[in-house]
């Protein structure tokens, strides 16, 4: 089977200013897809390229097969876009809001009625149909932005960084919404800048600066690549600068660090036995006081990827 | 520099905030072309007066040459005084939501500066501008003082009204500003106010009601003679600039020749001196509106309630808790909140059923007033049936009795100055005041009667006057709301970011664009009805007049019954018209600001040329052109409304003067029903093609919009 977003070669100019160039990216039906990259890389463009909002300089987009620009009439049904900001309606209570949208997409008389009781029992916003969406607070809005999109029960999901501003209880509120969407079967395409969450949510990235994608695939790959060898976390006593010197001799040794009494110690490509540190440190007469591999992480590959350039 | 006059200049020409703007808004490319459209229209006046009123120029004695000058002094200063009020109301509003959307208001909060400098710097800053104008234009007022025939001081009083009235406006707008009564909807309900005012309360001056009967001779108050200036011309920056031309007919009373009670101050000075009292008044009045902005701007700036929601919660309008019962949504959501949720927000509703009840009261009211006959103010009147012929009965009614008489068969019977025959039937058929004689000693055998209309609680004139001032003044109104809630509608989903949420639905364009004017005009026919029913209302008040045994003898419709005809589709398509100019400005525009000013401004312009063209061709051209005026003036509709309600006063060429009034009069109106009918086809035609393009465009034009 295809993928469910695909996109060939897809730029967007702003006058002189390119915000994307030549994106190619592909994701699958059920994928999480986490899109992370330093302000103004061009991930809330991408976003509204597939959300039908703004139509490419070059390139084609295509959503469940449909092309953006030719056939967004078709797409626009299997999407739901969530912008970074609320879109607030004033005069609106929750319950009006939501059926405003659900009219919106055809969903009329009883269905209505059902859906937006649905959607509101998911998103654990039943108590709320009665207050205004504008007297809501930052974390309620967000999950009322993410039942609108579900009032249609569509297949795709473009959500631009839907957990910023939020405080920590609403964020990991929103994680655990967005992994129950995830088990539903959608297909979700995330931006956001906080990493961690992203790591524990999605299943593939696309790392993007510039406008131009750096990587797309498997988070643990990206992870791996960026990393290159393998990274020990050392702790001795006495005289650490002198127990760096030693390891610096080692040929399996590509580098170390020395910073607040711990060495930081990078090996070279294809070293998979890390065991001769140990070996060496005590033989030499030093106290090993702590030695472990480097967690690797996704904010690590990010900052070694990326060179923190805006447009 | 001692310490009040460095408190002084900090307030004044040290003002950091005014500083700012004088130091960078001189440089705006904006400001340039309008401080460039300003002075060209003021100089193409001034060249075009010199002109046309020069055939003169070249030959004629000095003494024409001042009159010319003198009048195109009358001219520019008009026109000043209208570009200063057209633009200080823009630049002023401003204050109500500049600087909470910039967000610079709390960080000016944060600093040392002191609520005075805060409130005036903005005042100032905002003003700047529009005395920048009134400066700028000094050197071509000097032109008219090269033929001479104006006077130094009519050219300063001229100025200072210019100055006071955008002084008061800003005064006005920092007030709303800074004590939290206004929202972002303000600007509107703002320039409005000015608006509705200003034309408002020139008309109510053209009434003799509100210009004080002067006493005679012996100071007694039974003459007819009026002042000339009104009891408006002290507060009305037109009325008080009329007054420093030495206008025949509108000069201010003497001191001497007023009554009583106004002879002391401050009403002495009010009716004596109207423009110094406007001037004065003015600067006083934005000194009152400043003062609590000072006083108050920090301890409002801290409250978490605005003083308008506190209000609205107090009245039980709104609840504090923030929620409401859901209602139900249509299935064009689109329509369903341009309809439903903008006009029934609070403010909306109260100002919408606040006018609906006022035009319609009005209108119950004048027609009441019309209908009701003073009885109560005649000795002697009888109704219809009051009189049999056959037994030649006389019942004649009085203040305290009711009284039968036998009218002699030789009597001299006259109505309204007409003889009649006692024996005819319908003689006396009516509802007259009377007077007679008798010639037996007890008095109950009448040999003369004389009957005349008994007088109407409002003349056919003065109910006239007020009912088309009504209708104008409404559908004028109605025309602003409805442009400036289409020209908001586009814009303000833009600015909030709502219209992505939309446009990423399953939407088109053409079912967005026909829900907002669906809601459009389900929001906007509530109060087209206005209008609709107060001449509904006389129609059928004057068909009851027109039947019956009590029917006027001298009966004349206040409304022509055509009107139920003409009016529906011509003030609806027209506020459609007015509905779709605003969608597109709203379309094309990425500010509600700049949307709602340019589509009003806009309808102001069309609204305003073709009613000037149609009453000029009814008031001056009638006598030569006839019928064919009517034609010209079937394209507006406030023009339409003068004819079908007032036909005597605006179009008497045709209705009362022309050769034969009579047939004249008939084709008349039926010229202006067909050609009324067509301009209403010609409108809906502009409208729908204006529907298609924004149709077609849409597409293309947010897109291109979009960032």
């Amino acid at each position: 089977m295809g993928p469910v977003i695909k996109t060939v070669n897809l730029t967007k100019r702003y006058g002189t200013l390119v915000a994307l160039s030549n994106l190619n990216l592909e994701i699958h039906e059920g994928d999480c897809f986490g899109f992370i990259g330093p302000n103004g890389a061009g991930k809330s463009t991408t976003i509204k390229i597939l959300a039908t909002l703004l139509q490419p300089t070059w390139g084609e987009a295509r959503i469940c097969d449909h092309v953006i620009g030719y056939q967004s009439r078709l797409i626009r049904p299997l999407i739901g876009y969530v912008p970074d900001y609320f879109g607030a309606y004033e005069d609106m209570v929750v319950q009006e809001y939501l059926e405003f949208f659900a009219a919106a997409y055809n969903i009329n008389g009883s269905q209505r009625v059902k859906v937006v009781g649905d959607v509101l029992e998911l998103t654990d916003l039943g108590y709320k149909r009665d207050a205004f969406v504008d007297a809501l607070s930052r974390g309620m809005k967000q999950r009322l932005s993410i039942a609108r999109v579900l009032l249609h029960d569509p297949k795709v999901l473009l959500l631009d960084e839907p957990a910023g501003n939020l405080d920590p209880r609403a964020r990991i509120e929103m994680r655990e919404l967005l992994k129950e969407l995830r088990r539903m079967g959608k297909t979700i395409m995330i931006s956001s800048h906080i990493l961690p969450e992203l790591q524990d949510l999605c299943n593939t990235v696309g790392i993007i600066e510039q406008g131009q994608l750096l990587y797309s695939g498997p988070w643990t790959d990206i992870v791996r690549k960026a990393r290159g060898g393998t990274v020990l976390q050392v702790s001795v006593a006495p005289n650490p600068e002198g127990a760096a010197d030693l390891l610096r001799q080692n040929p399996q040794v590509e580098s170390v660090e020395h910073s607040n009494g711990f060495l930081q110690v990078s090996l070279k490509d294809g070293v998979s036995d890390p065991s001769f540190v140990s070996r060496d440190l005590v033989q030499a007469g030093y106290r090993l006081l702590m030695l472990k591999e480097e967690e690797a992480n996704l904010e690590t590959a990010f900052m070694r990827l990326t060179k923190g350039a805006v447009q | 520099m001692p310490m009040i006059l460095n408190y002084l200049y900090r307030l004044g020409p040290g003002n950091p905030i005014l500083l700012r703007v004088v130091e960078s808004g001189g440089k705006r490319r904006r400001d340039l072309i309008i401080r460039t459209a300003y002075l060209g229209i003021l100089v193409a006046w001034v060249v075009a007066a010199l002109i046309t009123g020069g055939g003169t120029v070249g030959a004629a004695s000095l003494d024409e040459l001042a009159k010319t000058s003198a009048l195109i002094f009358q001219q520019m200063s008009y026109l000043q005084l209208a570009l200063v009020a057209l633009l200080a109301p823009i630049f002023t509003a401003g204050a109500i939501t500049q600087e909470r959307d910039s967000q610079t208001y709390d960080i000016l909060l944060a600093t040392p500066l002191s609520n005075g400098q805060i409130v005036l710097g903005s005042l100032l800053s905002r003003l700047f501008f529009v005395v920048a104008l009134l400066i700028s234009g000094i050197p071509v007022f000097s032109i008219t003082q090269v033929f001479g025939g104006v006077a130094i001081a009519s050219i300063v009083m001229s100025f200072a009204i210019a100055a006071a009235t955008a002084f008061v406006t800003g005064a006005l707008a920092m007030a709303i500003a800074t004590l939290k009564v206004g929202t972002r909807r303000t600007i509107f309900s703002f320039y409005l106010f000015i608006a509705v005012y200003l034309v408002g309360v020139y008309l109510l001056d053209g009434l003799a009601y509100f210009h004080p009967v002067l006493p005679d001779a012996a100071g007694v108050s039974i003459s007819i003679e009026r002042t000339g200036t009104s009891w408006f011309t002290g507060v009305h920056p037109f009325l008080a600039l009329r007054v420093i031309f030495n206008v025949k007919g509108y000069a201010p009373p003497d001191l001497g020749s007023l009554p009583e009670s106004l002879k002391s101050w401050p009403w002495s000075w009010y009716w004596t001196r109207p423009a110094g009292f406007y001037i004065s008044s003015m600067f006083a009045l934005s000194l009152v509106l400043v003062l609590p902005s000072i006083v108050l701007l920090r301890r409002v700036a801290q409250s978490t309630i605005s003083p308008r929601t506190w209000l609205l919660q107090r009245l039980r309008i709104v609840r504090a808790d923030r929620t409401r019962k859901p209602r139900g949504v249509w299935n064009n959501p689109v329509a369903w909140r341009e309809a439903r949720t903008k006009a029934s927000a609070a403010r909306a509703s109260i100002l919408r059923y606040g006018f609906i009840a006022i035009g319609v009261g009005g209108a119950v009211y004048l027609a009441w007033r019309f209908n009701t006959l003073r009885t109560d103010e005649v000795d002697y009147y009888i109704t219809a049936g009051s009189y049999d012929p056959a037994s030649r009965q006389l019942t004649v009614y009085g203040k305290e009795l009711t009284r039968t008489y036998l009218l002699d068969s030789g009597a001299d019977v006259r109505i309204n100055g007409v003889e009649v025959d006692p024996r005819n039937a319908d003689a006396l058929n009516g509802r007259y005041q009377i007077s007679f004689t008798s010639t037996t000693p007890n008095g109950t055998t009448l040999n003369m009667v004389t009957a005349t209309d008994i007088q109407r609680g409002l003349s056919d004139a003065q109910v006239r006057t007020f009912l088309l001032g009504a209708v104008t003044v409404e559908f004028a109104v109605i025309l602003l709301i409805v442009t400036n809630a289409a020209a908001s509608t586009v814009t303000r989903e833009k600015e909030d970011g709502s219209l992505d949420l939309l446009l990423s639905t399953p939407i088109t364009s053409h079912y967005y664009i026909w829900g907002k004017l669906r809601g459009l005009v389900a929001f906007v026919m509530p109060l087209i009805a206005v209008p609709l029913i107060s001449v509904t209302v006389f129609v059928a008040s004057d068909w009851f007049r027109s039947i019956g045994p009590n029917a006027d003898s001298n009966f004349r419709w206040i409304v022509f019954p055509e009107a139920l005809l003409i009016l529906p589709g011509t003030l609806i398509i027209v506020a459609a018209f007015g509905g779709i100019l605003g969608m597109q400005m709203s379309l094309r525009c990425r500010k509600t600001v700049m949307a709602v000013m340019s589509s009003v401004g806009i309808m102001l312009g069309v609204a305003a040329t073709l009613g000037w063209c149609g009453n000029v061709a009814l008031r001056q051209f009638g006598r030569h052109t006839g019928l064919f005026n009517l034609i010209l003036a079937s394209f507006s509709p406030f023009t339409i409304l003068t004819v079908l309600i007032d036909p005597y006063s605006f179009a008497d060429a045709i209705f009362v003067t022309g050769p034969g009034p009579g047939d004249q009069a008939f084709a008349g109106r039926i010229v202006l029903m067909v050609f009324s009918w067509v301009s209403t086809a010609i409108y809906a035609a502009i409208v729908w093609a204006m529907y298609r393009s924004m149709v077609k465009n849409f597409d293309m034009t947010i897109r291109r919009q979009a960032r």
